[in-house]
């Protein structure tokens, strides 16, 4: 009986084991490996002397690709930059999600999963045709330029461009991303007992001190999940900033796309990769350990 | 329930059986006919030229495309075979051939190699054609809306265009340039009066603090975009290739725009990205490849493509085929002088292109 147990605990976690194995734990090997190699004169990995006979390239394993990485300021300043608009898109996502979730949350049931669809709907479309579509409404001769260059114009203020900015950037990154942040809140809101308001209420707090010390309280596993939604992929998008971005608007995800399709410099990418997924890794431990804690305390 | 799905399985694999002896059928009747595996550049070549090289030879033509030579080599390198000819820049053709990917060319069977300008012929990367032979080319070019850029007095056959900031401030953030180092490079360096192929650090670090200089009136780098933005009048000047802006020129005309587009080869000099035909060990048929090459270099059928696309044309008698509208464009027959300035660009080695990389990372990033 305990055997056949065991037999379908691992019948169950096996294939996600597996599927982990083989997409996530082997590229990264594969990865580390990369990055510890130099790059072949038409582009891929150079050939190691142990798999050559007679071959007089001896690259082998080195650490020059990570010298390389450490011997310039400018790749840690791109990394603290993409950081900084994930963390800049995940703050505004929750400050826009938290009200709609609320609402939907809020709304007669039969309202709810239509509104829900609604806020999946553009998932309908592809997502680089939703991101150019942000390239027509920001365009220099777009209305919305036009009306806002106009009440510059009228305030006395320069005119600005909207498209090709890092504000087109965060708008293109929030409106991507927002619904990742909309659901998971959503989720977690409706589950919210209506009973302990009544009793917030019965025992004399007013509206701010029943959402402050009891819905928001509730709340925080839903916003936890949905930031790691968010800021995970806006740290590795490179899609976003390539369409929208000015000529200053690099991200991590544009340098490393850049090694591999530009420069052809694998190992280079392969070491950009590895700190990005450290990067990630650290992020990912330290929401755990904020919501652990905050969750912890009363 | 069980013996429905089993009705369904029985009936899908009916449909599955008689799928397959159709397509059996259908293959047989085509192995009468060769076919010639061409491996392109999008929108490279006219439908009407297709045609009629399939009714001269007897046979069929399939392609597969590409949109950029990494794409290629990486496509080749990871194991594509089957491609009988294939159309490579100069730089990728010279990797091609110290490869050893490419059969040499048999030129008794090329009579039509006489058409090709001889300009054109004994490159750099292929001396005495032993591989290739030149298809088409593109230049890197200034395109500008034309009634802008005269409204405001500017210049358009330098550089200076899209580098000095005395010319800049009057069209801020309505300049794009090329989202590539190898080209934004490569103008700097003619505009500082070296060659775009110029390996000197020191050269590099000059073109890198002038494309900084310039960078805060340049709207963004793109590469594609600049087509569509360029054609609708957000955009007022570009760094472009001369195909993709012969393709806005006529979108402005089309549309009716009330401004015209057009391009200029820059007096300091351009790069020009010539594509040649090869032939690749892994097809099929090298005969048919040859007969491919020689057809495709007759005038008429070169001449198509110009027509199609606005490439430049390196082959002598096309020029009689080419619509009289294209035939004054300098950029599509270059005269002697400014041919003298256009320049291939070589490939660079590991520690030359992750040196470029990081210049470009820091003028991304300044």
């Amino acid at each position: 009986m305990q055997l056949s147990n065991r037999l379908i605990k691992w019948l169950i976690s096996g294939p996600p084991l597996v599927f982990l194995l083989i997409f996530f734990v082997a590229p990264s090997l594969i990865m580390i490996v990369t990055s510890f190699r130099l790059p072949g004169e038409f582009g891929g990995l150079a050939p190691l002397t142990i798999f050559s006979e007679h071959t007089s390239i001896d690259s082998g394993l080195t650490l020059e690709t990570y010298q390389f990485f450490l011997s310039d300021w400018i790749y840690l300043e791109i990394f603290l930059k993409s950081f900084f608009i994930a963390t800049l898109t995940t703050i505004i996502c929750i400050a826009m999600a938290y009200p709609l979730a609320l609402l939907i949350a809020n709304s007669p049931r039969k309202f709810r999963n239509l509104m829900i669809m609604l806020v999946v709907l553009p998932f309908a479309s592809n997502f680089l045709i939703r991101v150019y579509a942000w390239m027509i409404i920001l365009g220099p001769e777009s209305t919305l330029s036009h009306v806002i260059n106009h009440i510059l114009g009228v305030l006395g203020l320069e005119p600005v461009t909207l498209l090709f900015s890092p504000f087109a950037v965060l708008i293109g990154m929030v409106y991507v991303h927002l619904p990742f942040m909309i659901l998971p809140l959503y989720t977690n809101l409706e589950k919210h007992d209506p009973i302990l308001l009544d009793a917030a209420q019965d025992l004399g707090a007013n509206r701010w001190q029943q959402f402050w010390c009891v819905t928001w309280p509730l709340s925080l596993p839903g916003i936890f999940s949905g930031s790691a939604l968010v800021f995970i992929p806006v740290l590795g998008m490179f899609a976003i900033p390539d369409i929208l971005g000015g000529t200053g608007d690099i991200m991590i995800g544009n340098l490393i796309k850049d090694q591999f399709l530009g420069t052809r410099d694998w190992p280079f990418g392969s070491t950009l990769s590895i700190m990005l997924t450290i990067a990630v890794l650290g992020a990912t431990v330290f929401f755990t350990w904020l919501a652990r804690s905050v969750m912890r305390s009363p | 329930m069980l013996g429905l799905s089993i009705r369904n399985l029985a009936l899908i694999l009916v449909v599955w059986l008689s799928g397959c002896s159709g397509m059996d059928s259908m293959t047989s009747d085509k192995t009468n006919t060769r076919t010639l595996q061409l491996f392109n550049w999008n929108n490279y070549i006219a439908p009407e030229t297709i045609q009629r090289f399939e009714t001269t030879c007897n046979c069929q033509v399939k392609q597969d495309y590409f949109s950029d030579n990494e794409e290629m080599l990486a496509k080749l390198a990871a194991g594509a075979t089957g491609y009988d000819l294939i159309v490579p820049t100069g730089n990728a053709l010279h990797t091609l051939i110290r490869q050893q990917a490419l059969l040499p060319l048999n030129k008794a069977q090329l009579p039509n190699l006489k058409n090709i300008e001889s300009a054109y012929l004994n490159t750099r990367f292929d001396p005495d054609n032993q591989f290739s032979v030149p298809y088409a080319y593109t230049l890197t070019l200034l395109g500008y809306n034309k009634n802008k850029i005269q409204e405001l007095g500017l210049p358009t056959d330098t550089w200076a265009l899209i580098f000095e900031p005395e010319y800049l401030q009057k069209i801020k953030h309505r300049v794009t340039v090329l989202d590539s180092p190898r080209e934004l490079m490569a103008s700097a360096l003619l505009y500082l009066g070296y060659s775009a192929n110029d390996q000197d650090e020191a050269h590099w670090n000059q073109a890198e603090a002038l494309i900084i200089r310039a960078k805060p009136y340049w709207a963004a780098f793109s590469n594609t975009s600049y087509i569509r933005e360029l054609a609708i009048g957000d955009l007022w000047v570009v760094q472009g290739y001369s195909n993709d802006l012969f393709q806005a020129a006529l979108d402005a005309h089309k549309t009716g725009r009330s401004f015209a587009i057009d391009y200029t080869i820059p007096r300091q000099g351009a790069v020009m990205s010539l594509d040649s035909m090869v032939i690749h060990r892994s097809g099929q048929h090298p005969d048919l490849a040859h007969q491919f090459i020689n057809f495709m270099m007759d005038g008429k059928n070169s001449a198509e493509l110009t027509n199609l696309i606005g490439s430049g044309n390196p082959n002598r008698d096309a020029t009689a085929f080419i619509r009289p509208e294209l035939t004054h464009y300098p950029v599509i027959f270059p005269d002697p002088s400014a041919l003298l300035h256009l320049e291939m660009l070589t490939d660079l080695n590991h520690k030359q292109r992750r040196a470029l990389s990081r210049i470009w990372t820091e003028i991304k990033l300044r």
